[in-house]
């Protein structure tokens, strides 16, 4: 659905056809009014195409020489830009990135294999190693007991520090 | 479209031109140039006023226009795909000047009374100067007529009434409707109007 500015710009232009036009034209209130004013229009447009359109580009060659000029600098620039070997903003390039990924990523998976490999090893013989350690707040809040254990020896030695007396759950059976 | 294209340059068809441009011939281009240079320059003049800043702008729009060359795939004419560049570059232009400068150099906003049919085609009460007019004095006429437009509006009724183009062309050039396009020539062409009235009445 057209807009009345649609619909009067094509009349005035005379693009107006067929039914379009004859609805228009009988939608317009006053037919010789319009009829001036797309008089006026169209002298508004010989105006502006005499005074307008008749400027003529001083110094067209030099002006069609700047342009050839920046376009040969434009030019140069990029061959520089794509030279190989080019330091700064050619180095960052996807090849080069894809190789440090993957070569960081080969580094983390090495460091990881040896981490692992520390953690696989069986405990050392020569430590002594606390089995269990336990607070038993109603029998004493400030009592600990403690299992410890030493592998080479294979002794184990019941620890207890601050209790009074033995907690039932570690009554020898 | 006008072009400086004598006979032997029309030989050469534009889109001869434009592919052997994407070929990296600069010669090529500068064919091109010399076709279409004083029209866009004449078209960037009118919009902005000014011989330096149109010269730069056009400047601006052609090196833009061989950067991209390569993305021009024929399915507009050459000359609309230019002014499409053009057009982009000059508005753009024109609205940071407006944001910089922090005032409203045009105004798009027509009272309503103007934009009646009526009012409007009453002639001017105003006797007319017996002198004619120098053609200087006109052109500033025009050009403060035209400062006074929005840029989407200028670039609308020069594109319309200097270039000549087609409704089609003026939405592809600018990138919208055609009911856009018509609508604000509509406005375009009533507030110049308004401000030329005397003066085409008397040329």
């Amino acid at each position: 659905m057209k807009t009345f500015e649609e619909k009067w710009t094509a009349w005035l232009d005379g693009k107006l056809t067929g039914q379009e036009l004859a609805q228009f034209e009988d939608s317009l209130g006053d037919r010789a009014v319009a009829e001036r004013e797309r008089l006026e229009a169209k002298k508004l447009g010989a105006l502006l195409r005499q005074e307008l359109g008749a400027d003529v580009l001083s110094n067209a060659d030099f002006f069609s020489h700047q342009i050839h000029e920046a376009i040969e600098r434009e030019e140069a620039g990029r061959s520089t830009r794509l030279r190989p070997g080019y330091g700064g903003q050619a180095w960052w390039s996807i090849p080069r990135l894809a190789w440090a990924g993957t070569t960081s990523l080969a580094i983390f998976i090495v460091c990881a294999f040896f981490v692992m490999q520390q953690d696989a090893q069986p405990p050392s013989d020569y430590l002594t190693q606390i089995v269990t350690a336990k607070l038993d707040p109603a029998a004493n809040p400030y009592g600990t007991t403690s299992v410890l254990e030493a592998k080479k020896d294979r002794v184990t030695v019941l620890w207890v520090e601050g209790l009074q007396s033995l907690p039932a759950d570690y009554a020898a059976k | 479209m006008q072009t400086e294209a004598t006979l032997a340059q029309a030989d050469v068809s534009e889109l001869d031109l434009v592919r052997r441009c994407q070929a990296g011939q600069t010669e090529a281009f500068d064919e091109l140039v010399t076709r279409y240079r004083t029209r866009i320059f004449a078209m960037i003049y009118n919009m902005v006023h000014n011989e330096q800043d149109a010269w730069d702008l056009a400047q601006e729009s052609f090196l833009k226009a061989w950067k991209s060359i390569k993305r021009f795939r024929g399915k507009s004419s050459f000359y609309t795909w230019i002014y499409r560049i053009v057009m982009n570059v000059t508005i753009d232009w024109l609205r940071k000047k407006q944001i910089k400068g922090g005032g409203a150099e045009f105004d798009d906003s027509i009272q309503l009374k103007e934009i009646d049919p009526a009012s409007k085609t009453v002639p001017k009460a105003d006797p007319l100067p017996h002198i004619r007019m120098e053609r200087k004095e006109i052109r500033a006429r025009i050009d403060e007529a035209i400062r006074q437009l929005s840029p989407d509006h200028r670039a609308v009724i020069l594109m319309k009434e200097v270039e000549e183009m087609q409704y089609h062309e003026i939405a592809e050039t600018l990138g919208c409707s055609i009911g856009t396009v018509m609508s604000r020539l509509f406005y375009a062409r009533k507030k110049l109007q308004n401000l030329l009235r005397d003066v085409y009445e008397n040329v």
